[in-house]
């Protein structure tokens, strides 16, 4: 009987034991990507918050730094119901899904003050009209023009296309126009920029699908085109990520490219880069009945449903997505901010590696993706239509029909047809 | 002498089946010696250059030491609490008069049988809802599912082998069945139990899928997952990885080692009983 | 006979469940319990990630939509073919190492252990290990495939759909047969030697011997054997999933590990639950025919 005794306590000795021990702080948990200079920025940013409030110890949660294998990870454990991470950063293209399986919660208790957001990264951030995350940094599609080939970016899609040719027929360049041909989401987002352009879209206000739109199919047929008929844009790009879209601009191969921010400094390296200071950005422009359009990226900061702290959570975010924070971002990760009052600040300017008024442009022409739950079911859909369409094996309208007939049974068997969710 | 040839031909086999099952081992033991630029340049088979680096990375870098924590603390609790329910059942089966043993055997020897996968769904809603994903005790319950029908299996085909004499001995010194167990039946099984609690632990550190549902971060990760878990940027770091494959294997490789006797006996008696 | 048990007797029974009650409380809650949970839950619509559709019951609707899932039946396909290919290998193969193992008089322990270690190894660490050594152009079998002309220059193992399978059945062979063995070892003690000499004595050639005498008498122990690895072999998941992941694409995905996918990658818990009730029926369908065939053999090694 001793010896059980004795035995037992041991046993719960060494269960208590390797629990470890507690402490007095408030202890609260970021995660978001941490590599290079992003990591460096945040891990800075969380030293001055824990200093200047008092009580409060904030740790870095790391995550891997594919996206995919993040957003599995936050599925996981927002799933499992973890209290941990207090604050998440998600991709634009995750909160809906986050909120409408109640995993973030919604922030308008927090009287948030939003009004110096951009409006599309807002629009991101919201799901049946409440606000569930707060914009941190976005990142918008541009397309690098080489300056020295020319006077002046295309101011319509017609133009962008027969300058492509002409620079491409006259030997200038080796391929016109660059993008991420892929089948991932990269593609859906040039894909995005191009319905824009013609003025039509993937859902419509009310969450009804209209990839299929004549509208739509002009956009599909433009890009489809430009590759197989025109040839502006080089088949191997039905390959291409960003990386290796920025190569193909870099060693001077193409007069267009269209990818993200990021690539500016890089493409300035002397060292490296075939075409340092001979380059600027403008917004994709626009073809018929459209609008000149930038797709939008980025992440935000939401809050764990089950936080035991939401409260000292929103004061995290706040104080993240302040100015000053937003500001030392884009110095130190060239990373853009959401606010727009910034972007008529001299500070930002000295900060930025772009032009201010270029990028400002892009950023009024910025269009979301569709703020839907089962986004990245729709946009595999797209991803394998498009693809098709793109590489001959099939015309673009077929594809888009077949893509809104999936695209319709799919949100009708989520809950989410036409009229919107039926909750 | 036709038994000659066929005696050659044998051994011949064997030897090429033996070095089958031992060089993957060895290969692993020394991929994981050689430094980082040389693991996928070597052509030889013999370790040209010998080096500690990824050992030390994972310890420094990754911190293993707390998988390897968290598996001992998992399969050392379920292994405590699943054999002496287990001996109890088995001993009752074994030796006591009561109707439906065989059925009851049968059941148990189906329940092993269910695959892990069918039963998770279930334990992942009960152990949210009671709060026990990554714990410990969130591990150690469904540990038992197979853990408790192993142990009871082979525990009866223990202590069905045991010659009855002292027990009966014993009984008719007067000594109830329950002190017959503690002072004569228990130390004469001994060895049969120490076989089964080895067996117990080896499953439950060798687990897989379980730990991987039912843990949410390295806190708490088992050695598997850990391991599985090692994702570079762009690579997977195939010199850690090895150098912890080898460190999980050192438990094992152990136990294996001294015990290979019990663990014979065990997996016999287990696959024997009729 | 007598139908009223005598006190003793009464009191032994009552002690015998006393004792076996923990365990089969245990049981009866962590595996009985949730098999028969899973089974209600295949009978729903159960999305966690679309919480607002709640949980309705659609009675055999995930059963419908596997049978039209092509994946499915890929999935189903892949643990089948999987289970007729690696089993009979890890049998002739555990057969041909428990005969040496029993021919050997010197050096028992060492093959002993040697045996064991595969064995004992973790799963997870295996399907590493021969991964590493797949690895293309750079693992060691995986360019000495190549040195002696057996594979193209830029050939990788893993992205083949069908040459992938090659290193996770290696890998489950080189795990399991030394469990055969075993076993098998232990039905070849059991088996009298005399046989085998009066064989020998009547003119027989050692394999002849073995054919005709050894063989039959240890099919009992083969069956047993047979039975514990078919099992598992239709469970296969660890295998698969940290070797490739199920990929290229789906093409090494066996059926646990789209049941897993489903469940915990893509919160659909109905739809997930329904594919593990297939998984567990079609072990316990393999079971039942296995017993009979168990039984048959028993009672035809016994004539």
């Amino acid at each position: 009987m001793q010896r059980a005794l004795r035995f037992g306590l041991l046993v719960v000795a060494g269960y208590a034991l390797a629990c470890g021990p507690h402490d007095a702080t408030t202890r609260l948990t970021f995660s978001g990507s941490a590599l290079g200079p992003e990591g460096d920025v945040v891990r800075r940013q969380l030293a001055r918050f824990t200093e200047q409030r008092q009580g409060v110890r904030v740790e870095l949660q790391v995550t891997p730094d594919s996206a995919d294998q993040r957003h599995q990870l936050y599925v996981q454990w927002l799933n499992a119901h973890a209290p941990a991470p207090d604050v998440l950063q998600l991709d634009v293209i995750w909160i809906s899904e986050f909120a409408a399986a109640g995993w973030i919660l919604p922030l308008d208790a927090f009287d948030p003050g939003v009004d110096d957001f951009l409006p599309a990264a807002l629009a991101a951030a919201r799901w049946k009209g409440a606000l569930y995350a707060m914009p941190w940094f976005v990142d918008v599609g541009l397309l690098y023009w080489r300056t020295d080939l020319l006077d002046r970016a295309p101011r319509s899609l017609a133009e962008l296309r027969q300058m492509a040719i002409r620079l491409r027929d006259a030997d200038a360049t080796r391929f016109g126009l660059v993008w991420t041909g892929a089948r991932y989401e990269g593609l859906i987002t040039v894909f995005l920029e191009h319905l824009a352009a013609f003025g039509a879209g993937i859902l419509d206000a009310r969450g009804r699908v209209i990839v299929d739109d004549p509208a739509a199919i002009r956009a599909l047929a433009f890009m489809a085109n430009a590759v197989n008929v025109d040839r502006v844009v080089p088949s191997s790009a039905l390959t291409w990520q960003e990386e290796q879209v920025r190569f193909a601009f870099q060693n001077g191969d193409a007069a267009f490219m269209r990818n993200w921010p990021y690539a500016w400094t890089l493409l300035q390296d002397e060292s490296r880069s075939r075409v340092a200071r001979r380059f600027a950005v403008a917004p994709f422009p626009a073809g018929d009945g459209g609008q000149p359009a930038a797709a939008l990226g980025g992440a935000q900061l939401a809050i764990n449903a089950r936080s035991a702290h939401p409260a000292l959570a929103f004061e995290l975010m706040a104080f993240l997505t302040a100015p000053e924070q937003m500001i030392e971002r884009g110095r130190l990760a060239a990373q853009l901010p959401p606010r727009r009052s910034l972007y008529e600040t001299s500070e930002l300017a000295a900060a930025l590696p772009i032009p201010l008024d270029q990028v400002r442009q892009v950023l009024e022409a910025a269009v979301p993706r569709p703020a839907t739950p089962v986004y990245s079911e729709l946009s595999e859909i797209l991803q394998v239509r498009i693809h098709r369409a793109l590489t001959g094996q099939q015309p673009p309208a077929a594809a888009l029909h077949e893509a809104g007939r999936e695209m319709r049974a799919l949100l009708t068997r989520a809950g989410l047809s036409s009229e919107g969710p039926t909750q | 002498m036709t038994a000659r040839p066929a005696a050659i031909v044998l051994a011949v086999a064997g030897a090429l089946l033996l070095a089958a099952l031992l060089f993957p081992i060895y290969w692993m033991v020394v991929a994981s010696l050689m430094p980082e630029s040389r693991l996928f340049e070597s052509r030889s088979l013999l370790p040209t250059a010998v080096t500690f680096e990824h050992y030390r990375a994972l310890f420094d870098e990754r911190d293993f030491l707390v998988p390897i924590r968290n598996s001992l603390i998992v399969s050392g609790l379920t292994t405590i609490v699943a054999v002496p329910v287990a001996a109890l059942c088995a001993y009752s089966l074994a030796r006591l008069r009561m109707r439906g043993k065989s059925l009851l055997l049968a059941f148990v020897l189906a329940v092993s049988m269910f695959p892990q996968i069918s039963i998770v769904p279930p334990l992942y809603l009960i152990l949210r809802e009671l709060r026990l994903l990554n714990t410990y005790p969130g591990l150690v319950l469904p540990y038992l599912t197979f853990s408790m029908p192993l142990a009871i299996w082979l525990l009866t085909g223990f202590f069905r082998q045991l010659p009855r004499d002292l027990e009966e001995a014993a009984m008719l010194d007067g000594a109830t069945r329950m002190r017959t167990l503690r002072d004569v039946v228990l130390p004469l099984a001994a060895p049969g139990v120490a076989s089964t609690a080895i067996l117990t632990f080896l499953y439950c550190w060798n687990e897989f899928l379980f730990a991987l549902s039912f843990t949410l971060g390295p806190d708490r990760y088992t050695v598997p997952v850990a391991i599985m878990l090692f994702r570079g940027r762009y690579q997977v770091p195939w010199g850690e990885v090895l150098a912890a494959t080898v460190l999980a294997t050192i438990p094992v490789a152990l136990l294996v080692l001294a015990c290979q006797r019990r663990i014979v006996a065990g997996l016999t008696v287990g696959a024997t009983k009729g | 006979m007598n139908h009223r048990a005598a006190p003793v007797e009464r009191a032994e029974t009552r002690l015998a469940w006393l004792l076996v009650a923990p365990a089969l409380a245990v049981i009866l809650l962590v595996s009985l319990v949730p098999i028969v949970v899973t089974a209600w839950e295949a009978l729903h619509l159960h999305d966690l990630r679309l919480p607002w559709l709640g949980r309705p019951f659609i009675g055999a609707g995930n059963f419908v939509e596997a049978a039209s899932d092509p994946r499915f039946g890929a999935a189903l396909f892949h643990t089948v073919a999987f289970a007729l290919i690696s089993v009979p290998l890890e049998l002739m193969l555990g057969l041909a190492l428990a005969v040496m193992m029993h021919s050997v008089v010197q050096g028992r322990a060492f093959i002993r252990v040697s045996a064991l270690l595969p064995w004992a190894i973790p799963t997870v660490v295996a399907a590493l290990l021969w991964r590493f050594m797949f690895e293309s152009q750079t693992g060691i079998l995986a360019s000495s495939f190549q040195t002696f002309g057996l594979v193209g220059p830029a050939f990788d193992w893993f992205v083949d759909p069908i040459a992938a399978w090659v290193p996770i059945i290696a890998a489950d062979v080189w795990k399991t047969t030394p469990f055969v063995a075993i076993l098998l070892l232990a039905g070849l003690q059991t088996i009298d030697p005399a046989l085998g000499d009066a064989a020998r004595i009547d003119g027989a050639s050692p394999a002849t011997g073995f054919l005709t005498i050894t063989l039959p008498l240890l099919t009992p122990a083969l069956v047993v054997a047979g039975a514990f690895r078919m099992l598992d072999a239709l469970r296969l998941f660890d295998l698969a999933y940290v070797m490739t992941g199920g990929g290229p694409g789906t093409a090494t995905e066996p059926l646990s590990l789209y049941a897993f996918i489903a469940l915990m990658q893509r919160l659909r818990f109905g739809y997930g639950s329904a594919l593990s009730v297939i998984v567990f029926l079609l072990t316990f369908a393999f079971a039942l025919v296995w017993v009979r065939a168990l039984g048959r053999s028993l009672s035809g090694a016994r004539s």
